[in-house]
């Protein structure tokens, strides 16, 4: 990290920047989350995954959640989902307790979860069915939002025959179908390969952009987290607590061109701090006494 | 230091690589032979006497004095028996060449000795100088006696030497009778009796490929042998009815109950373990039960069936439920699928794939009860046939049937294997090579009739087409 001395102070914003946050904050709270806690009970006993978690997303906010890995970031947002009942505290959707699942809330899963048997166009349509549109305006809605993820050629084609990728944004394009009031995805381009991942994030920029849209996304890529989020919720483990909430001080519109902006790299400092903060001073020994042969001198 | 020679790669290497297939002509290959191997070895047997054929199969047989069982044509003994039953006989022939030595003749009576005339017959039948319905006939017999001594000894049996003695001494005493056979004509003293005659033969129970395949051919091809049973093509229509009536009686309330089995813990709870107890009853133990509920006919036997599959389908399919990807549960729910929905368009069409390959494999199961079934109330169908045929010992009867069971089996299964790659695309799967062969073969029949008959001759514009 010798680095360190040159990055500017990942608190310190741009006016330009300072004036978008205040701006953000003023805007109607979409998601309250409230003390939420949840303790699991396994074969070996309880585990607290979450304890007494607390923040606000505020309309068109894109939120990224970051943490070590175990540190129940899935089960925070399967909370958010419906999907899981916490054992303590509440969610608020716009006000309104969260008490299952339910089509307000998009959803994305890292193992894409699209219907095999359905086309894309039908898949897409699925959630349309299910909120009661008739089919011919289910198909018309659908076929718009395929457009959107740039999908038009393939609405008659079964998943087995898409890429990665292409999975994705049907799922993306399935979940904002329903016009959810938050979309909440669990590490959704964690498959993908570098350089899938990085298209998709420009598309999902890009429909944010276009569409009023609130996002809260889970990632393990410190990039990912820094490029596409307005806010960063970092959560440590055992039991699962924030450590901190990271306004990341990189201007919007934002471009692949930030990699490399001090802002950015101040940021993604910060959060290996949080992540890994033990990662440079303990030396790791491995309990293996030799491996190579006696006068293969490797150091 | 020259180090070693890579070793190039051995011809077994091709064949023994593990854990990877093999190309698919090996694999058509190796298909072919897994028929081959068991036919060659089975036509070995057959065929090599000196590999096994531990009996002596009759071509001419005789009736011993005293002794009550009586051997005939085809019976089979064992060949450590044989001499002793021919000994038996050359002994009697001995002991009436030795009373007329003494000049007191033994004088078993007219009786005695139309019946020792009679054992001809196998001769006759065996060389196709006789059809059964003739065997009775004493004067068709009578000409028999002076056809052999006439010097046609036959060829299949070839008379014996020691039994062209027997012959020719016995035309001797019964030559002047004649064209007008009467068996008040015979003598009263004592006629030689025919040594009997055999060749080395497997068991019963183990009949030649060729005779199999000329029972079968008769049995299964042919107007059946008495017109009052009904035809093997009926007998299997009746077998197939049973097997898919309780299978399909089976799927229709197990799959239903099995997919809320594995949806819902609740009516898992509720029905699994009982229904896990009862298949291990075994199925036949309620064949008297069943016929009694249900009178005979068919009606016990489909039930035989239902309870054979029933109680597997329902825990299999239920199983298949509850490995349905949860996650995809989870994304219906987040897209506001309701219960119903769930159930109706996320798990059924979900598990769809899997419970046709569950079905499929559970068909086969069902398969196995109809034998049973069948045997049970008044028999009938392809094992009324076995049964019967088997009573009797013609084996060479039984095994085309047993074939046929097995192949109607092995063709459905294969064709529906087939037929789930096009019900089911959305898989991405493609047919097996074995299957496809299957299912070409079916086919090859319409759809050479359409591309000869439709397509050339009565499409007017195929000339044209055809000699672009
Ligand atoms: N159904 C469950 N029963 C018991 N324990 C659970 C259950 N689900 C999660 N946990 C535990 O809760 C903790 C948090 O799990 P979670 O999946 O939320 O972590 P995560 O942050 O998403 O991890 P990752 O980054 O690997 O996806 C883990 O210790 C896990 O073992
Ligand atoms: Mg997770």
């Amino acid at each position: 990290m010798s680095q360190d001395s040159t990055l500017p102070d990942y608190k310190r914003q741009s006016p330009e920047v300072a004036r978008r946050f205040a701006e953000l904050k003023e805007r109607p709270v979409k998601l309250d989350v409230r003390s939420l806690g949840k303790t699991f009970d396994s074969a070996k006993g309880p585990v607290t995954a979450l304890n007494d978690i607390s923040f606000q997303c505020h309309r068109r906010e894109m939120m990224g959640v970051i943490g070590a890995s175990g540190c129940g970031k899935s089960t925070l947002i399967r909370i958010l989902a419906g999907l899981e009942t916490p054992s303590q505290g509440e969610v608020l959707l716009e006000g309104n307790a969260v008490t299952g699942p339910g089509p307000d809330r998009g959803m994305v899963f890292q193992s894409y979860t699209l219907f095999p048997w359905l086309t894309v166009k039908k898949n897409v349509m699925f959630g349309l069915e299910m909120t009661g549109n008739s089919m011919t305006a289910a198909e018309r809605e659908a076929r718009q939002w395929i457009e959107l993820v740039g999908l038009s050629k393939f609405e008659n084609s079964y998943p087995h025959e898409l890429s990665g990728g292409m999975k994705q944004r049907v799922a993306i394009a399935r979940a904002l179908a329903n016009r959810p009031k938050i979309l909440l995805m669990d590490e959704p381009f964690g498959a993908l390969d570098a350089q899938t991942r990085a298209s998709m994030q420009a598309y999902l920029l890009e429909i944010w952009r276009h569409i009023d849209l609130t996002v809260l996304f889970i990632t393990h890529d410190l990039d990912e987290a820094v490029y596409l989020a307005d806010r960063i919720l970092v959560l440590k483990p055992n039991p699962g607590e924030v450590l901190e909430m990271i306004e990341v001080p990189v201007a919007r519109p934002r471009s692949a061109d930030q990699f490399h902006d001090p802002e950015f790299l101040a940021t993604k400092d910060r959060l290996e701090e949080l992540i890994h903060p033990k990662v440079q001073t303990e030396k790791i020994e491995l309990p293996i006494v030799r491996m190579t042969e006696v006068g293969d001198d490797v150091e | 230091m020259p180090s070693a020679k890579p070793k190039g790669p051995s011809p077994f290497s091709h064949w023994f690589a593990i854990g990877k297939p093999l190309s698919p002509r090996s694999r058509t290959v190796l298909t072919i032979f897994s028929f081959i191997i068991p036919l060659a070895l089975w036509s070995a047997v057959s065929y090599l006497p000196f590999l096994w054929h531990p009996d002596i199969k009759l071509t001419i047989s005789a009736e011993r004095e005293g002794i009550t069982t009586i051997y005939t044509r085809g019976d089979h003994l064992s060949r450590e028996f044989f001499p002793q039953f021919e000994a038996g006989v050359q002994a009697e022939n001995q002991a009436v060449f030795e009373a007329r030595e003494s000049g007191e003749e033994l004088t078993p009576g007219r009786r005695k000795n139309l019946k020792t005339l009679r054992h001809i017959s196998a001769w006759g039948l065996g060389n196709g100088y006789l059809t059964p319905n003739e065997a009775k006939d004493d004067k068709l017999i009578y000409q028999l006696w002076a056809r052999a001594a006439g010097g046609d000894f036959g060829t299949s049996p070839k008379l014996s030497p020691e039994n062209i003695k027997v012959v020719k001494d016995n035309w001797i005493r019964i030559q002047h009778i004649g064209d007008k056979f009467s068996s008040r004509a015979l003598p009263n003293e004592a006629l030689l009796k025919l040594v009997p005659q055999g060749k080395r033969s497997n068991p019963v129970y183990l009949p030649a490929p060729h005779e199999v395949v000329i029972a079968g051919y008769y049995d299964l091809f042919t107007e059946q042998r008495d017109p009052d049973d009904p035809s093997m093509w009926q007998r299997a229509l009746h077998s197939m009815k049973i097997v898919f009536g309780g299978f399909l009686l089976a799927a229709l309330v197990g799959v239903p109950l099995a997919v809320l089995c594995g949806t819902y813990d609740f009516f898992s709870r509720i029905f699994e373990p009982f229904i896990d107890f009862f298949r291990y009853l075994p199925a036949p133990a309620f064949s008297t039960l069943l016929v009694a509920i249900f009178l005979a006919h068919d009606a016990p036997k489909i039930a035989l069936v239902f309870v054979g599959t029933f109680f597997q389908l329902v825990l299999v399919v239920a199983n298949t439920t509850r490995e349905i990807d949860r996650s995809l549960i989870e994304a219906s729910q987040t897209l506001g699928a309701d219960q119903r929905n769930i159930l109706f368009r996320v798990v059924v069409p979900g598990i769809l794939p899997q419970l046709y390959n569950d079905l499929r494999i559970l068909l086969g199961w069902a398969w196995t009860w109809l034998v049973i079934a069948e045997l049970i109330g008044v028999k009938s169908g392809l094992t009324e046939f076995i049964e019967t045929q088997g009573r009797w010992r013609n084996f060479d009867r039984v095994f085309p049937v047993i074939f046929l069971i097995g192949f109607i089996g092995f063709f459905t299964d294969q064709i529906l294997s087939w037929l789930r790659v096009f019900l089911f695309k959305w898989t991405g799967e493609t047919p097996n090579a074995f299957s496809r062969l299957v299912a070409s073969s079916v086919s090859a029949g319409p759809r050479w009739f359409q591309r000869e008959v439709l397509d050339q001759r009565l499409d007017p514009l195929a000339e044209r087409r055809n000699r672009k």
